[in-house]
């Protein structure tokens, strides 16, 4: 019998595949060219890693199609994931260069794994089959259990990474237990279906409503593994800590990048694959959007630490998005895209002036040690002021716009006291990104420091990068949106 | 029609000037005030460029620019001026040069006060001239920023707890108004628009309207103030550093009268004319209220706050009595409170700086040693209490006129209201300037000096001439008085006091 | 000897589950707690294959490998953070971890 091994096209995972490879290629590089004071050239790799990849998913936009059995989408929406990720993996590695040599860590491990993580988020995107979706988690998760524990003088850093690693793993359960029973439902993890089976809706609709229950309930774990991920109450508890034990481009990479891709995941399976379910998964989210929100916002304003406040302001920020995802049209969908990226962005921008200022094992980050800051380091200031209000939702920036546009997207489903309670909590979440601004102008500094920190041409580079993207991002958006709207023509399948 | 884009110009000249300020060292005091002041006198000049090319016979919008500036959203940068938003441009630009001389003595962190000054500007007359919705809700959101800042930095000793309040108590009432910009936004049955004018025929049911007015009105209603959203007003006032105080009474408690007159009222007339009575009886609360509660005062700046929720309670009921006299009336006054309150901070300010004290009872007598001071302090005084051939009067009496035509009886606790008006600001200018001296520092009092008196010499001479001779200035206001009437009144469903609809003064 | 009915196997699953739950919640030692986690993944497991039986396709069945790689994964990542903790701390009980609150 011959066998018949059908052709493979590796559009839809190329730029994972570019990621991988460059990592493995780092790792080598660094194991062969060994110890040396300056070790440029593993940054340069690791941002042509990122840049191939960016060009690989550049190409696949516009096609819509499934790969590899119906296990990967090729579609606008993973590309435009996938090259958001890709510009927030090199933020992080620009940003990580400058931490790892004043720390003197090791360059390659971070490089190779922060590119892993990145190509699991990017497969979370595409992911049009559970078990993918699962595979991804955890490959982006593994790596960065590890780089949250990278500061390795630091107990802090390695203790929450064990806790992040266990109620991650606790979490990634509930997941599976997820599938499982999305599986014994409709005999069919496939989120889609297509011509190497049905998918998990097509499945459900042959065998009708008899299995509802067990659907609903595995709807139910699903967004409980997701909801970890996004930092979503009341699955938020790691974020706190793993916030401020990781090394701080660490954790703004973490914030957008994990952000994005389980929202991406989450994002397939509630407004595609279960849109004709919604009206019984809705109450769920709903529940969970406004317990994010609220408990998110509340619970900043008495945190001290800067990384802290704004782990409870990301987690805030999924609630925000949770509303884009609950009105589950257009609007809420491209709105969402919108809003992860340019979250992205700030809190990447964000957490680069917390590492600036951080100094030496990246430890002064308490409220005390921002007093007086404008009259210090005026424009570091400023960058921050710039971008804590646009987290605050301040107009002129693009976390304006944002806000803007998920809750518009709310208020079109008919969803109107949803964008009320966002408003308010809005408003409370204000409270705390104001006193972080009382701190920096209207406190005195305590002591002078005998070093004063210095911030590395990359870190500027980036919190210029990101401030100039706020910016310009809240006086003119349209280019964007309309990218992010083109990227929500998904692959519909079946 | 000038080719100038006067407006436009004049907007976005304070911001350019943060430029040119970021550019002097911050050493140079001297050179940043000089900097701060010339920027916001070229602006003011260039302001009287809006007004001599401005329209009198016309309600429409006039001097504007409409340019796409989002399409994908039906966002564009539309501007224009009306007899509404026309006084409360020139009061800004007027005021501004004379709050940097205010500022003479900010001797700390120069630098970036004055950009936070001039952005300010910039923010507050954005809003007065926005024909779009969210280009308006843009620049109402960003003067909250520089004004908390300047509280928070530049203040008194409770200056953050002060700024804390102000900014969270603006920002919920705005969020809340977003909320109903984009609920409108989506009820519009053409093509997605923030477009002011375009969204006015917007067919709402009067359920909706309601709902969405009160969310306009939650973000007003914190502004102006009104009696139970007024709490963060006397501490913003009280702590605020004199410029401030001065920019907060004048211009930033206008924002929300004027958003009243140009938004609330006209987007959503029939929830409106339901609304009225709830309306007067919140700004005849405010008048009696904030009254009462400014004769107690111990603290001159908390005094003069209070007088301000008082006079705001005025300009409201103006604005919804629903006559040509009160709306006329409400507008002149949101002009006359500013100039007037406007340099009461201003002296006070003045005198804070020479004795270092907030408190009436540490003055006494101080007319003895500074006597001209004393003499102008007195003087604005009367014109805030309404004196006739001062402005308060015209803008009062028009009110009172305008509130006896419609609803005659409501006239009483109002007119109550100047009398107490009367009380707190002669008692209060009594204990200051005469009265036996306890504190021998009073003796010691230096009077105006030159810079002082440049900087209230205008002021004084516009309250004069707007009692005197308020024609100019009305001639422009009516107008579009008289078309936000009409939508106010639209129907006549009103429970008409039959006796006036006489349209001329 | 007579089948087993699908219903038993789901109910050991469940069992199963519930009591990794449990262990999770009311355990402290970071080794403990790590294999009550792996015993939740194995209830999993028994729930893929036995739904793969009662669905009569094999896809459950081939799950359960992935999960299986993953779960080895994890466990080389997870024991090496834990001993790292515990090298320095002589201890891998969670509730010494007191730097961060839980």
């Amino acid at each position: 019998m011959p066998l018949d091994i059908p052709a493979v096209r590796l559009t839809g995972i190329a730029p994972e595949i570019a990621l991988c490879a460059t990592a493995l290629l780092l790792l080598v590089i660094d194991a062969v060219l060994g110890e040396r004071r300056n070790r440029w050239y593993l940054p340069a790799l690791a941002s042509i890693g990122l840049g191939l990849s960016i060009y690989f998913a550049t190409e696949a936009w516009g096609t819509t199609r499934l790969e590899l059995s119906g296990m990967v989408a090729v579609d606008g929406f993973a590309s435009f994931v996938k090259i958001t990720l890709a510009v927030f993996g090199l933020l992080t590695v620009w940003l990580g260069r400058d931490f790892l040599v004043r720390e003197r860590a090791e360059e390659g491990e971070f490089y190779g794994l922060v590119l892993f993580a990145v190509a699991g988020m990017m497969l979370m995107a595409g992911a049009a089959d559970l078990i993918v979706v699962f595979l991804a988690l955890e490959t982006f998760s593994l790596a960065l259990y590890v780089l949250v524990g990278f500061r390795r003088r630091s107990l802090l850093s390695q203790e929450s990474s064990m806790k992040y690693f266990l109620l991650g793993s606790f979490s990634t359960a509930f997941f599976l237990l997820g599938i499982a029973f999305v599986y014994g439902a409709v005999g069919s993890t496939n989120l889609y279906g297509g011509e190497d089976g049905p998918g998990i809706v097509s499945s459900f609709m042959a065998t009708g409503a008899s299995d509802v229950g067990l659907l609903i309930l595995a709807m139910g774990l699903l967004i409980v593994g997701l909801g970890f991920k996004v930092a979503a109450v009341p699955f938020h508890m790691w974020t706190p800590d793993a916030y401020q034990g990781a090394p701080s481009p660490v954790t703004g990479f973490m914030a957008a990048g994990s952000k994005i891709a389980g929202f991406a995941a989450l994002l397939r399976l509630l407004d595609v694959t279960l849109y004709p379910l919604r009206e019984d998964w809705r109450p769920l989210v709903i529940g969970v959007a406004v317990l994010t929100m609220v408990v998110g916002s509340v619970l900043a304003v008495v945190q001290e630490d800067v990384k802290r406040l704004l782990a409870y302001s990301s987690i805030a920020h999924a609630g925000f998005v949770f509303t884009g995802l609950i009105a589950a049209n257009d609007r809420g969908v491209s709105g969402s895209l919108f809003y992860l990226a340019t979250y992205g962005i700030t809190v990447l921008g964000a957490f680069a002036v917390v590492a600036v200022l951080s100094g030496r094992d990246d430890e002064k980050v308490t409220l005390r040690d921002y007093r007086g800051l404008f009259y210090d380091r005026p424009l570091l200031a400023g960058a921050l002021t710039l971008f804590l209000l646009s987290l605050a939702g301040v107009p002129v920036t693009s976390g304006f716009v944002a806000k803007l546009v998920v809750f518009g997207a709310a208020i079109q489903e008919g969803y109107w006291w949803l964008a009320v309670v966002g408003m308010v909590t809005s408003a409370i979440a204000a409270f705390f990104y104001l006193k972080v601004l009382v701190v920096m102008y209207m406190q005195e500094k305590e002591t002078e420091d005998a070093e004063r920190v210095r911030s590395g041409p990359l870190s500027t580079g980036v919190i210029g990068l990101a401030a100039l993207a706020t910016i310009v991002l809240g006086l003119y958006w349209g280019p964007l949106i309309d990218v992010a709207e083109r990227a929500t023509l998904f692959f519909a399948g079946g | 029609m000038s080719e100038w884009p006067f407006l436009d110009i004049v907007v976005f000249l304070p911001l350019a000037g943060t430029l040119l300020i970021g550019l002097i060292p911050r050493a140079r005091v001297g050179a940043l005030r000089i900097g701060a002041l010339a920027v916001t006198v070229v602006t003011f000049l260039l302001s009287l460029g809006i007004l001599m090319n401005f329209d009198t016979g016309t309600a429409d919008f006039q001097l504007g620019t409409s340019v796409e500036w989002i399409p994908e959203w039906g966002i564009s940068y539309i501007t224009g001026v009306d007899g509404v938003s026309l006084w409360m441009v020139m009061l800004t630009t007027f005021l501004m040069p004379l709050s940097v001389l205010a500022s003479w003595s900010v001797e700390r962190r120069a630098k970036p006060y004055f950009i936070f000054l001039l952005t300010l500007e910039t923010g507050l007359l954005g809003v007065f001239v926005s024909l779009d919705l969210f280009l308006f809700y843009v620049f109402w959101e960003a003067s909250l920023v520089p004004m908390y800042l300047l509280i928070g930095i530049w203040g008194y000793r409770n200056r953050v707890y002060a700024a804390m309040k102000f900014f969270l108590f603006t920002l919920v009432g705005s969020l809340l108004m977003l909320v109903a910009i984009l609920f409108l936004y989506f009820s519009f049955p053409g093509s997605p628009t923030f477009n002011y004018q375009e969204l006015l025929g917007t067919p709402l049911s009067l359920g909706t309207q309601r709902l969405l007015f009160l969310g306009f009105f939650a973000s007003f209603a914190v502004k102006v103030p009104l009696v139970p959203l007024h709490t963060w007003l006397p501490d913003a006032h009280t702590e605020a550093p004199t410029a401030g105080s001065v920019m907060l009474a004048a211009v930033l408690l206008k924002l929300g009268a004027y958003g009243l007159i140009r938004f609330a009222i006209p987007l959503f007339p029939d929830a409106a004319r339901e609304l009225v009575p709830l309306v007067m009886t919140l700004a005849i609360i405010g008048i009696v209220y904030g009254a009462a509660v400014a004769i107690v005062q111990r603290d001159m700046k908390r005094l003069i706050a209070y007088s301000s929720i008082a006079h705001l309670g005025f300009i409201v009921l103006g604005v919804f009595v629903g006559s040509i006299q009160g709306m006329s009336g409400g507008i002149l006054q949101m002009l006359n409170h500013g100039l007037s309150t406007g340099a009461l901070f201003m002296l006070f300010g003045a005198l804070y700086e020479r004795r270092h004290t907030r408190r009436i009872a540490d003055y006494g007598g101080v007319a003895r040693s500074a006597p001209v001071l004393a003499g102008v302090f007195l003087f604005v005084a009367l014109s805030s209490l309404g004196l006739p051939g001062l402005n308060g009067f015209v803008g009062e009496f028009l009110v009172l006129l305008g509130t006896f035509f419609r609803y005659r009886w409501w006239v009483v606790p109002a007119a109550f209201g100047i009398i107490l008006a009367a009380i707190y600001l002669l008692w209060a200018y009594k204990r200051v300037f005469h009265g036996p001296i306890t504190n021998d520092a009073n003796l010691r009092i230096p009077d105006l000096r030159p810079r002082e008196m440049v900087m209230l010499a205008p002021i004084l001479v516009l309250i004069a001439f707007i009692g005197v001779y308020p024609k100019p200035f009305l001639d422009r206001i009516e107008p579009s008085a008289q078309k936000v009437v009409d939508q106010l009144r639209d129907s006549s469903a009103l429970p008409e006091a039959a006796v006036g609809d006489a349209d001329a003064p | 000897m007579t089948d087993v009915p699908p219903g038993y196997f789901l109910a050991l699953a469940g069992l199963m589950f519930t009591i990794g739950v449990i262990g999770v919640l009311v355990r402290r030692n970071a080794i403990v707690l790590f294999m009550f986690i792996e015993l939740m993944l194995n209830a999993v497991n028994l729930v893929f294959v036995t739904f793969a039986r009662m669905k009569g396709n094999i896809d459950g069945q081939v799950l359960v490998f992935f999960v299986l790689v993953v779960a080895a994964a994890e466990v080389v990542v997870g024991l090496a953070i834990i001993m790292l903790i515990a090298r320095r701390r002589a201890s891998a009980n969670v509730d010494d971890v007191r730097l961060l609150k839980w």
